[in-house]
């Protein structure tokens, strides 16, 4: 049926605008890709690193295989729970790495549905680590669960501060969050260096050695898979997967996640609707601090338990987030998936090499030439589907249209 | 005197966009030293025609002949090769930059082949000022000039590059009175300077001031082309409007209560701080309708704005059932009862990610019974929607269904839906059928009234005559910022367009 | 960009009089108040610090009541801080100061600038043609790397350089392609940018290194100027600079020549400014944003090849630029997109990081010094948070322009 356009209205032309805001554009794949596009992009993304791998004389086929096997992926073909053994130590390794991402998922991906990029993802891990890691060799006589809800709370606070920063910022001056984030990153890098450096307050007990305290035993959190000594699977994941649920709650089932949404797709809805846009912001940041911070809470008391000035300045578990968070749409579960995928890759990559195809060195790096690609097709994917969406709607808006008679 | 050799000829163009012929098969012409208006309401299709003329859109059948010669055009560029200049509605010039660099950027002078010659650029620009009777400083930026010494500053533009044919977009849309009588100057010397001047203008009074000949476009098609010298404001108008067949809504004489909308002496800015809305003062009781009309641009989204805290007004004041507002924000305007119904549905009606469900409680989320302490309750707000979808026959999804998935006219109901179960006491409703098909203006209108016969006072907005004859109890004519006349509907679509084209003021018989 | 009539005593009396020098003036009296406790001069007592620093503020206030906000209130806090650190430096044992301010101050502090030059004149570029660059730090990485490689291969350090210049190019080229034509979201590209150098740079490293491409010993040379090297203070200050500094130094004049006083810089500026006002004039804005955007990466580039090849003899560490991409991003915010104001700041921040290395302020507190390094981001946040005036980016600034 055709739908004349009511006379008097100027026409618009042909090509609309691009969507604003981050979030509107990502929700645009949501309605038309479904899981196919990220897919597509880790594929993609594999297949270029796989070329690169090639170009310079490994196999890349062997390569992704012993990365596979490195990461415990392996696993479902030699299911133990022995951890003596490689593939479900591997495992174990892995879902480590993925407790960490998800969280520093989420904190990238809660910003974006509210239509801010958070790159202080980094920044705001690092102040939960510092805060987790004074805490835990503080208060050595506290009860031990107590102990341990302290160091979460107050680190994930101190990652939601940090953010909150730049949000605060944001809804006063206007100032953008990308500049603020990346500033504040590096002020926390750099803050964390002097802490734990030579003569620094929260330096350890070495003063040759310009690392941290160790948090003590009883701010450690237990471990159920693997041994307490040799970097076994300690509990955390479970706050992290019940962060993914968190995240999904808030989201689609508060008056704080609707606000959020509404920002992010169109502030201009928003405030006619009586949301204050400017609350949002900080609020939005806070909540994806804190999901920073927490992740610096528990990897600090739950396997690292202490931390040195050459890990703060070379961690880069922060940034893989904005990875996560894009491959996995801004969605819980897409974000727990990917955070599975780069977990994988991260210790799969490192430790876990065996077969000498590719060297260990070599191989850490294609794990960051994978984030790499990754995040630039999402960049630019988005905007290929948009296109192919908005001209199938011309083309059917074209075929609706009778020319009217000659006057 | 004008010579009669024609130095422009558009034949036959036509120009379709998805959903609407903005040109069909238009054929106008332009003699040197001429000034020919463009006359036509809005969407009649004159900045469409211009813009193909002056490169930026492709015809779809017709041709264009300069002097002579039949030309295609790709680009702007060619147009300007060709000796078509344009002043845009929307000045593009850089704030930040100087008159002169924004007037010679892409024909820089140099000097030693490699830098700007910037003394050169001003006396370049300073002569031509100079020449054509415009006043500028060279040196200044743009950002502190006067909207129509900005003007001025493109008009320069095209002389600079040896336009000798000038296309003026409404120009006088954005002048102060003042402006505009010095705007008439300044093309009175073109004239003499031998250029020819094609001059948009939905302003009959203007034009019949500055044109030599007029044509009349409506709904795409050249209505005709008269002189000014015999032409009157009234046959102007005739033209400009039709005698199309109205849509009249069926409806019972109004019986009006206590007034629930007050609004005295009030003034808005615009987004340049100028004021928009200059002391307008009225009142909309319960159980009456009362349109606004008006041509676009005389501060209509300001009044709107102001009266439904998007904008806080500059000065007077605005009382809901009796109760004066102080500082006006959305939120406190919903909750006192005012429904709005916005102009642009997508950019601010609805979150179009969202669904339905999600759109109908844009307003109430945060209350019960949709949510508590914060907690939301998504069932809820899917009931909601399920009976408003069903009330007001919303078609094209279910309550999940993305608010972006439906056809403009469902979109617009949602709109209205939402709005008017919120029980408002005074229903704002700003270019209401704005892109919709017949059945949803339909729908719409029947519904108004409606809402009108249960007691609530419904102030519409539009830019439609025949929508405002057809719903208003009373029509308020809104003009450069002011109520310049109110009529009653029995009103002739003649006189209510003049009102509305700025021509002879008068008051109804009550 | 206004006629300069020929200077005469009048026009120069009015020009010294405007609220703007007198602001100026005011930040040069608050660094003197500064400057008069620390060697060579090291005065001791406190009255020289207060009156100049003083002085300073009240500069700063009548040129703030003038109407120059921004660089009348910059005046009162140089003021105010002269003042205070001078007082500071008086209580200092002179002993202590002779150790931080020496001459070679001047030369770490332009060092260190350099890479920061590079990259905030290289992000100015870009980002006025409407472009941001973020991917500033992944280009610098690129040159640091492939430069020391070129150099490594061919045995010149002009070969090097060439190879760093390239390498930034060709990265930039990929972003401006994702950014421009395809309109992606130029923060995402620019940190994509980022991630990719990473693992590019560390990825050849180990497979490079393995057959030996990387050892060299060629380095860029140092300017040694003949007289001024023996003069006091001023030789060890400027006398033997490396090249790639005085290259640097010399990106400063040269972008403001061709930015602000060549057509080709005007239609930069407006592809900036307001691209749609420049496509109607006939400007390539398309051409324009991808020239710029490749210029930008190859001087990011530059300032890493500076860092590997002219800084020390060809050493490339995993991630040596640590983060000086992004100083330089903050240097182009802080000089509010202006050459000279971006090396001002890239100066600033170079200062900081040379008083915080070895053997300078952690003469006073070995740790402490440390924290310096975080001054140009707290100086940073502080810009964009708008307290000493806006910084106003050009307003097309990261939107992707579309050609009706």
């Amino acid at each position: 049926m055709t739908e004349p356009v009511a006379p008097g209205t100027p026409p618009e032309p042909v090509s609309a605008a691009p969507p604003g805001t981050v979030a509107a554009a990502l929700a645009i794949w949501q309605r038309a890709g479904g899981l196919a596009v990220p897919i597509a992009t880790a594929v993609l993304a594999f297949i270029v690193a796989g070329l690169v791998v090639a170009a310079t004389g490994h196999d890349p086929l062997t390569a992704y295989k012993d990365i596979f096997e490195g990461a415990g992926y392996n696993w479902i073909f030699h299911p133990s729970t022995d951890t003596a053994a490689a593939a479900p130590y591997n495992l174990s390794q892995t879902l480590l790495q993925t407790t960490t991402l998800i969280l520093t998922g989420l904190a990238v991906a809660f910003a974006f549905r509210c239509g801010m990029f958070n790159i202080g993802g980094q920044g705001q891990y690092i102040v939960g680590l510092v805060v987790a890691n004074w805490i835990g060799i503080s208060f050595i006589h506290l009860d031990s669960f107590l102990h341990v809800v302290l160091c979460i709370v107050l680190a994930t606070l101190a990652g939601a501060v940090w953010a909150g920063i730049a949000g605060f910022l944001k809804a006063t001056a206007g100032a953008h969050e990308v500049i603020s984030t990346i500033m504040l990153n590096w002020i926390a890098i750099w803050g964390a260096s002097y802490l734990f450096g030579d003569n620094g307050p929260l330096q350890g007990p070495n003063p040759a050695v310009p690392v941290s305290g160790d948090v003590v035993p009883g701010a450690q959190l237990p471990v159920f898979w693997g041994d307490q000594g040799f970097q076994g699977l300690h509990v955390g994941l479970f706050l992290a997967l019940a962060a993914l649920v968190v995240y999904w709650l808030v989201l689609n089932r508060t008056t704080v996640g609707y606000e959020v949404r509404a920002v992010g797709y169109n502030p201009d809805a928003a405030a006619y609707g009586g949301i204050s846009v400017r609350k949002n912001f900080v609020r939005a940041m806070a909540i994806s601090g804190a999901f920073a911070g927490l992740a610096g809470a528990l990897d600090m008391i739950g396997y690292l338990y202490h931390f040195g000035v050459l890990d703060v300045q070379s961690n880069q578990i922060g940034f893989l987030g904005i990875a996560v968070a894009l491959l996995g749409r801004n969605t819980a579960v897409g974000t727990g998936v990917a955070a599975f995928l780069f977990g994988g890759l991260l210790y799969g990559t490192n430790q876990g090499l065996t077969s000498g195809v590719i060297p260990t060195a070599l191989a850490q790096n294609v794990t960051y030439l994978i984030q790499g690609l990754v995040v630039l097709f999402v960049g630019a994917d988005v905007l290929i589907l948009y296109v192919w969406n908005a001209r199938k709607k011309v083309r059917r808006a074209r075929a609706a249209t009778t020319p009217e008679p000659a006057a | 005197m004008a010579e009669a050799d024609t130095i422009l000829e558009l034949r036959g163009i036509t120009k379709v966009f998805p959903g609407i012929v903005a040109d069909d098969h238009v054929d106008f012409d332009l003699r040197r030293g001429e000034v020919h208006a463009l006359l036509g309401e809005n969407g009649a299709g004159k900045s469409t025609l211009m813009n193909i003329l002056y490169g930026l859109y492709r015809p779809d059948d017709g041709e264009i002949v300069v002097r002579g010669q039949p030309v295609t055009f790709h680009s702007a560029k060619d147009a300007i090769a060709a000796g078509i200049g344009m002043v845009h509605q929307h000045f593009m010039l850089i704030p930040v930059m100087t008159v002169a660099e924004n007037i010679v950027l892409g024909l820089e002078p140099t000097r030693d082949r490699v830098f700007i010659d910037e003394k050169r650029a001003a006396e370049r620009v300073r002569d031509l000022s100079r020449a054509f009777g415009l006043a500028l400083d060279p040196n200044q930026r743009i950002e502190k000039l006067t909207v129509g010494q900005q003007q001025r500053v493109e008009i320069l533009k095209a002389l600079y590059r040896k336009a000798d044919i000038l296309i003026l977009d409404e120009p006088t849309a954005v002048l102060t009175p003042q402006e505009a009588k010095e705007l008439f100057g300044i093309i009175e010397t073109l004239k003499r300077e031998g250029t020819s001047i094609i001059f948009i203008s939905h302003k009959l009074g203007e034009v019949l001031e500055i044109a030599d000949r007029i044509t009349v476009l409506r709904r795409g098609k050249r209505i005709d082309s008269v002189p000014a010298a015999g032409a009157t404001e009234p046959s102007l108008a005739r033209m400009m409007v039709g005698r199309d067949v109205l849509l009249r809504v069926e409806k019972k004489s109004p019986s009006p209560g206590d007034p629930l909308l007050q609004v005295e002496g009030l003034e808005v800015l615009d987004d340049r701080q100028l004021p928009a809305v200059r002391g307008v003062s009225f009142e909309v009781r319960a159980g009456e309708i009362v349109g606004i009309a008006g041509v676009d641009g005389n501060g209509q989204s300001e009044l709107i704005d102001g009266i439904t805290g998007l904008r806080r007004p500059a000065g007077g004041t605005i009382r809901v059932a009796g109760r004066e507002v102080a500082h006006s924000t959305p939120r406190l305007m919903l909750d006192l009862g005012v429904g709005h119904i916005p102009e642009d549905r997508q950019r601010r009606g609805l979150v179009l990610e969202f669904s339905i469900a999600e759109n109908v409680a844009l307003h109430d989320y945060a209350k019960e019974p949709d949510s508590k302490w914060g907690w939301l309750f998504p069932g809820r707000l899917v009931e909601r929607a399920r009976r408003l979808i069903s009330e007001f026959d919303v078609r094209g999804g279910g309550p999940h269904t993305p608010a972006g998935a439906l056809s403009g006219g469902n979109q617009q109901k949602l709109v209205a839906a939402r709005e008017v179960a919120r029980d408002p006491k005074v229903l704002v409703a700003a270019q209401p059928t704005r892109g919709l098909d017949v059945g949803a203006i339909e729908y719409l209108h029947r519904r108004l009234v409606e809402e009108r016969d249960k007691g609530r006072a419904i102030l519409l907005i539009s830019l439609e005559l025949d929508e405002v004859l057809s719903l208003s109890d009373r029509i308020l004519v809104l003009y450069e910022g002011e109520i310049v006349a109110e009529f009653d509907p029995s009103v002739s679509e003649e006189e209510l367009g003049l009102a509305m084209l700025g021509g002879g003021r008068r008051e109804a018989a009550a | 960009m206004s006629v300069r009539p020929m200077p005469d005593s009048a026009a120069l009396r009015a020009k010294a009089a405007e609220p703007k020098s007198i602001a100026i003036a005011g930040i040069v009296l608050g660094v003197l108040a500064f400057f008069l406790v620390i060697p060579p001069i090291t005065t001791r007592s406190i009255v020289g610090p207060i009156v100049v620093g003083v002085a300073a503020m009240a500069f700063g206030f009548w040129a703030v009541r003038g109407g120059a906000g921004r660089v009348g209130w910059g005046a009162v806090a140089a003021g105010v801080i002269g003042l205070v650190l001078g007082i500071v430096a008086t209580r200092s044992s002179v002993g202590n100061l002779n150790q931080v301010f020496t001459a070679s101050l001047i030369a770490d502090m332009l060092s260190f600038a350099t890479p920061l030059t590079f990259g905030a004149i290289g992000g100015m570029v870009s980002e006025r043609s409407g472009v941001v660059n973020v991917g500033l730090e992944g280009m610098m990485l690129m040159g640091a790397f492939w430069g020391v490689y070129g150099a490594a291969v061919s045995g010149s350090w002009v070969v090097g350089v060439l190879v760093a210049a390239f390498s930034g190019g060709a990265m930039a080229l990929v972003h401006a392609y994702f950014a421009i034509h395809l309109r992606a979201d130029q923060i995402i590209s620019g940190m994509a940018m980022n991630f990719l150098a990473l693992g590019i740079t560390g990825y050849f490293y180990y497979q490079l290194e393995h057959g030996g491409y990387l050892s060299t010993n060629v380095k860029i040379p140092n300017v040694s100027i003949p007289y001024v090297k023996d003069w006091s203070f001023v030789g060890p200050a400027i006398g033997n600079l490396n090249l790639g500094i005085w290259a640097a130094i010399a990106c400063v004049p040269l972008s403001y020549v061709v930015l602000f006083k060549t057509p080709l810089g005007l239609r930069i500026r407006a592809c900036g400014e307001h691209p749609r006002a420049a496509d109607t004039v006939g400007i390539n804005v398309y051409g324009i944003r991808y020239g710029a955007v490749v210029v930008s990466g190859m001087l990011a580039a530059l300032g890493g090849v500076y860092l590997t090849d002219g800084f020390v003899h060809g050493v490339f560490n995993e991630n040596v630029t640590a983060g000086r991409g992004f100083i330089a991003l903050a240097a182009m915010i802080f000089g509010n997109w202006k050459p000279f104001g971006a090396f001002g700041a890239a100066c600033l921040f170079g200062l900081s990081t040379a008083l915080a290395s070895s053997g300078r302020l952690t003469v006073y507190s070995p740790n402490g010094a440390i924290l310096f390094q975080t001054l140009p981001y707290i100086l940073t946040l502080i810009a964009v948070a708008g307290i000493i005036g806006r910084t106003i980016p050009p307003a097309a600034d990261g939107r992707p322009y579309k050609k009706q």
